[in-house]
């Protein structure tokens, strides 16, 4: 198989795998983060559900990073392959490098935060 | 169409929580906290989360559709997957609140 088919199946696998993860954990979050919590919903009585999550250290950190990281690339690429098919397909290569741009540095970024709250996370549990 | 819109409001999710995590890694929780409580986050998260379940659902469904399994002379059908995986969904949900924020 030639490098660019094989670089396109690759990056047509981790977007799969991004679209399983924003399936089965991102709904979970963003309920958490960003209904339960500010409404007081169940399971969230007064305290915020970040730092809940990071209390578990090696555990919440690689579920915070793994949702994240994962729909941050799956939402990035389905977008930016959506704005193609709505007539900017002329700008394609652009959309394609600001798109990945995006990712890199979020996942990075991510990363380096998550490093930052629980620094012991790379040690063994 | 609906389907691919549903990527916008994953991605700006996700952007979103990384500027949270952002401020509360800074020290400046009461901040990442007054964000998470502004109304229109709270709107923008509400809609986010039907998108969200939109695209799990129609994922769900087109593995049926992609990858049906042969049981015997039966073949299953993609609802059966859609199903089968709502299910899981809701488990690992229960699962990810128990461990993670009730424990």
């Amino acid at each position: 198989m030639p490098r660019v088919a094989r670089l396109h199946a690759i990056l047509w696998g981790v977007f799969s795998m991004g679209g399983f993860i924003a399936a089965f954990l991102l709904p979970v979050l963003i309920y958490l983060v960003g209904i339960a919590y500010p409404l007081g919903l169940w399971p969230l009585a007064g305290g915020d559900p970040t730092s809940a999550i990071l209390n578990h250290h090696h555990i919440g950190t690689l579920f915070l990073f793994v949702t994240v990281a994962g729909s941050l690339y799956h939402g990035i690429f389905r977008f930016q392959s959506t704005l193609t098919e709505l007539g900017l397909a002329p700008a394609k290569r652009a959309l394609e490098a600001i798109g990945y741009l995006i990712t890199i540095v979020g996942i990075l970024v991510v990363a380096y935060y998550l490093l930052l709250l629980n620094p012991g996370v790379l040690s063994l549990p | 169409m609906i389907r691919e819109w549903t990527s916008f409001f994953v991605a700006v999710f996700s952007l979103i929580y990384i500027y949270e995590l952002s401020l509360f890694a800074s020290g400046a929780k009461d901040s990442a906290l007054a964000l998470m409580r502004n109304p229109g986050i709270i709107a923008f998260n509400v809609l986010a989360l039907l998108f969200t379940l939109y695209h799990a659902f129609t994922w769900f469904y087109l593995i049926g559709k992609v990858q049906p399994i042969k049981m015997g002379k039966t073949t299953s059908k993609p609802w059966q997957a859609l199903l089968v995986n709502i299910v899981l969904l809701l488990i690992i949900s229960y699962a990810v609140i128990q461990i993670l924020v009730l424990r």
